[in-house]
């Protein structure tokens, strides 16, 4: 649906120990409120399963009134809701003219892998837009892996987030892959 | 010159397999000409089918000269008429948007190397085409229009692989 000043937007997000029903329940609960949902994505990460929606409804509608409806059914399932209201066009979607770069980090698992290559990428005003990560391996051999696209400024080339993220390599002694995943539009 | 609207999914023609051209005539040759002219016309559009404007018939254009992925391998401008895929080699992942369905773009795997045999809407002949990287996908993306087949309909996770709980039982 076209964003509409008819309309309130809310981000939702739903955190709590995983079981079957809880996209079913919290979403049930939206429906029968009348709210629409748009973007939203979900994930389980260990036990805990999170849910992040963006979600809209026909005025007059207020956060307090979402949260009222929205809470019994949050507590039924043992998840924590928290809500924030739209403004200012915060519920459009944002075009990234820029390449985008999905950039695969692995290694030797330490503290900082995740602090120091997001801030190598932050100080260049590269835009994270979605980043994953995993702790994998055993006990006595904990591998860490992350996976993170993120769009370049236009001054910024591919070739340059691989300059920056050699000296990383090196450094913490991980692997560090870069690819373009830039769309073509046939 | 008749540049020709895109059509948008949810059009129910855009999941419908679409028809044989028997006989190239003056409808096909003004059909090609549309699909041309709307291909040149949309801003860095590398092809078009007939589906996408309306028309339920095997018909479908490509040109990936001028764009950055296409421009140094290439066979200038394509018109197929009845295209078949006889060979395909290798796969690669290439992520996808369309003109027929906006705002969303996703992870596709297809084919690297094909050889698409079919009757050239220009000149009337039977040809065969190897293409590779970018013409390929754009070929094997705009015949899919024909069988009523969406980037969608294909799209593969990049996380799912990555992590998978194994079974060891």
């Amino acid at each position: 649906m076209t964003p509409s000043p008819e309309r309130s937007y809310y981000a939702v997000s739903v955190v709590g120990p995983d079981r079957p029903g809880i996209v079913a329940g919290i979403t049930e609960a939206l429906y029968r409120l009348g709210c629409n949902i748009a973007d939203s994505s979900c994930a389980m990460l260990a036990s805990e399963f999170a849910m992040i929606l963006i979600v809209s409804h026909p005025k007059p509608f207020t956060k307090a009134q979402l949260l009222d409806e929205l809470k019994p059914a949050g507590d039924r399932l043992g998840m924590t809701l928290s809500l924030r209201s739209l403004h200012d066009g915060e519920e459009q979607r944002r075009a990234f003219a820029g390449e985008i770069c999905q950039i695969t980090v692995y290694g030797a698992d330490q503290p900082g892998i995740v602090y120091r290559v997001t801030s190598a990428l932050a100080a260049r005003q590269i835009n994270i837009l979605d980043l994953q990560t995993k702790l994998v391996g055993s006990d006595d051999a904990p591998v860490y892996v992350m996976l993170l696209e993120a769009t370049l400024p236009d001054a910024i080339t591919p070739d340059d987030v691989e300059q920056l993220l050699a000296n990383l390599r090196a450094e913490l002694q991980v692997e560090i892959g870069i690819r373009i995943v830039t769309p073509v539009e046939l | 010159m008749a540049v020709q609207p895109i059509l948008k999914y949810p059009h129910p023609l855009l999941k419908k397999l679409a028809h044989p051209v028997p006989r190239l005539d003056a409808e096909i040759a003004t059909l090609i000409q549309d699909l041309i002219d709307t291909m040149q016309a949309g801003p860095g559009s590398v092809g078009v089918a007939a589906p996408q404007i309306g028309a339920g018939l095997r018909v479908c254009v490509v040109d990936v000269s001028k764009s950055r992925h296409g421009k140094d391998n290439h066979h200038g401008l394509l018109a197929m008429v009845n295209p078949e895929i006889i060979v395909r080699s290798g796969s690669a992942v290439m992520r996808e948007g369309c003109m027929s369905v906006p705002d969303y773009t996703g992870d596709v795997e297809r084919a690297t190397g094909i050889t698409v045999r079919f009757l050239d809407g220009q000149s009337g002949a039977q040809q065969e085409v190897a293409a590779s990287g970018f013409e390929a996908v754009a070929i094997q993306h705009e015949m899919d229009h024909l069988d009523g087949v969406l980037f969608l309909d294909r799209v593969v996770s990049i996380s799912t692989g990555l992590f998978r709980r194994k079974n060891y039982g």
